[in-house]
């Protein structure tokens, strides 16, 4: 079986998960207990950013590594590559929802964003911040918004979407000179090094600007690593579903075998990350920066120890043995949990900060209240990771019918059957 | 003093022609006594019936132990022996014991693990191991039969499985 098709029954599962999640995201406009909730709902707006972050991550970082394994010769991952050319494509929701943050940004309907706010560049405002005035350069609407919207275009439009569709015709008219593949080629190379430079600056406007008065050298990489790790359990999952209805028959333990591997790998280069953020500022002495850390290791003990558990001691006690690696209920119990993991960690990297600049701007200081749905994800954003789990799948799953599983007009497809790990 | 070996053995010029003579052994169920190549075999372990190496728990305990020296000895050092302050940082300064306990722990897994595979090998320096053909360190693969009391008939069989299945060159020798 090579075309995939889309049942019904899986139809309404998803469709049930995404109503799930409208729902919560509709509850949690109400329910909050921020800081002026009626006015600027920050629950709802911290939701809606974090796994709209989340899920265009993966999808662009989907992408990225079809291009790097191109432009590296690979030849294993051909057996997999209509799932990640299913994920990248996903960018073009990505794109609709990070719009819907842009237009947010433009009406003040949220107020994620201290740097947006009214007078904070001006002059003589009541609320000018001379620290954000000097970096007004980067972090002012216009350039979040030509950023957003022009870097996700041209990551689709330029780069998936042809991707996807020479990778397809070359199963149809692939030729001997592989005329096709070398045209992929080149479109992937282009794309590393314009995707290495603008993801980085989407990261900064989209989660580090949160909190704008602090900066990382390692912020980039670092959410880079959740989202690729986060891609590659999504990907085993997918794997481990598709084989379950008996489709990906050419995919086998080897390839488990190295995803699992790049999984734990990835996991090992996240928390090498992780650290590393807070070594060099910690030995650097650039006390004013370790508040980062200070706030959510002193009042978010739960995200910042749960966050450390999750992708890095469980991980890697769990897929250190050969054969956890190869063994579908190990691999695939390892990326459930770090799938949730790397969501905890973009909840983490987000929530707290959005609470501290709220309480800041009151001139408020010392701990920062306890707000429901800011401390660790509740049911609400449970609901609502289940939610945009299920419009994610319920994408790729169609997307999945629209090319046959089996890409046999791929060059190196004999190879992959043929891997050994 | 070893008791002499006698071998009969076989060299191959490829792995494929080896994996499908190592098949081809297990069908009509020769004793293969070992395998030499210059270079990791893939599928090769399963086909001879190899069980797992256990190297890799040894490697672990090496591991967990250098990560244990590492951050015990840094904290008894700068808490309780010839306590300093580094930059206005604490005695006990965990993060910084961090990349330490890493290298030492890379450092007693890694050794640990050399010295484990060389004594279980019988390997190292002042070891002579006699091969059976140079060529097998280079580009050659050896299918080895020990015949210590063959009759000149199973012999004759193992000759035959040899040039059957494609050896390039047939010997024996006494080790």
């Amino acid at each position: 079986m090579n075309q995939f098709t889309f049942e019904g029954r899986e139809k309404s599962v998803l469709i049930g998960g995404m109503i799930l999640g409208l729902v919560c995201l509709v509850l949690s406009f109400f329910i909050d207990g921020s800081p002026h909730a009626s006015e600027i709902h920050s629950r709802f707006w911290t939701n809606f950013l974090h796994n709209a972050v989340f899920f265009t991550g993966i999808a662009f970082v989907s992408l990225f590594a079809i291009c790097a394994a191109i432009s590296a010769y690979a030849g294993w991952y051909a057996v997999i590559k209509r799932i990640w050319e299913a994920y990248s494509l996903f960018l073009i929701v990505g794109l609709v929802m990070m719009t819907v943050i842009v237009i947010g940004v433009w009406g003040h309907f949220h107020h994620l964003y201290h740097w947006a706010g009214e007078g904070v560049t001006t002059v003589g405002s009541e609320t000018y911040d001379a620290v954000i005035a000097g970096k007004s350069g980067f972090l002012n609407p216009t350039f979040y918004t030509v950023a957003t919207i022009g870097f996700l275009s041209v990551f689709y439009f330029l780069f998936a979407v042809p991707i996807r569709r020479m990778s397809i015709s070359e199963d149809k008219a692939g030729t001997a000179d592989y005329a096709i593949h070398r045209k992929i080629k080149v479109y992937a190379a282009a794309f590393l090094p314009i995707a290495a430079f603008s993801s980085c600056a989407l990261i900064w406007l989209w989660m580090m600007s949160i909190e704008p008065h602090w900066y990382s050298t390692m912020y980039a990489w670092y959410t880079t690593a959740s989202w690729f790790v986060s891609a590659l359990a999504l990907t085993l999952l997918t794997i481990i579903y598709l084989k379950s209805r008996g489709f990906l028959v050419d995919v086998t333990d080897e390839h488990i075998h190295d995803l699992g591997k790049l999984l734990f790998a990835f996991s090992v280069f996240w928390t090498y990350l992780w650290f590393s953020q807070f070594m060099l500022i910690w030995y650097a002495n650039v006390g004013e920066e370790t508040t980062y850390f200070k706030t959510r290791r002193d009042e978010y003990p739960v995200l910042f120890f749960g966050n450390l558990i999750m992708n890095f001691g469980l991980p890697f006690l769990i897929l250190m043995r050969n054969d956890t690696k190869r063994k579908f209920g190990t691999v695939g119990f390892a990326a459930a949990l770090v799938l949730f993991g790397h969501w905890w960690d973009f909840f983490y990297m987000i929530k707290p900060g959005v609470i501290k600049e709220l309480s800041h701007a009151e001139g408020a200081h010392g701990a920062l209240p306890s707000v429901a749905g800011f401390d660790y994800p509740h049911l609400l954003e449970l609901g609502i990771f289940i939610g945009f789990l299920s419009l994610f799948f319920y994408f790729v799953f169609n997307q999945l019918t629209k090319a046959t599983l089996r890409p046999a007009g791929d060059p190196y497809y004999a190879e992959s059957i043929h891997h050994h790990s | 003093m070893k008791e002499a070996k006698e071998v009969l053995y076989g060299l191959y010029d490829d792995e494929t022609v080896l994996l499908d003579a190592v098949r081809q052994a297990n069908a009509d169920h020769l004793d293969i006594e070992e395998v030499y190549s210059p270079f990791p075999v893939h599928g090769l372990d399963p086909l001879l019936g190899l069980s797992e190496s256990r190297l890799h728990i040894a490697g672990f305990v090496y591991g967990a132990l250098g990560t244990l020296t590492a951050f015990l000895f840094m904290t008894w050092v700068f808490t309780r022996d010839w306590p300093i302050i580094f930059g206005g940082k604490p005695y006990f300064s965990a993060p910084a014991f961090i990349p330490i306990t890493f290298e030492l722990t890379v450092l007693f897994a890694s050794i640990g693990m050399v010295v484990s595979f060389y004594t279980v090998c019988g390997l190292g320096p002042g070891v002579t191991n006699p091969t059976l053909d140079d060529r097998i360190t280079d580009d050659k693969f050896c299918i080895a039969f020990e015949t210590n009391g063959y009759s000149n008939e199973e012999i004759s069989k193992l000759q035959s499985f040899f040039s059957k299945t494609g050896a390039s060159e047939v010997s024996s020798k006494v080790i």
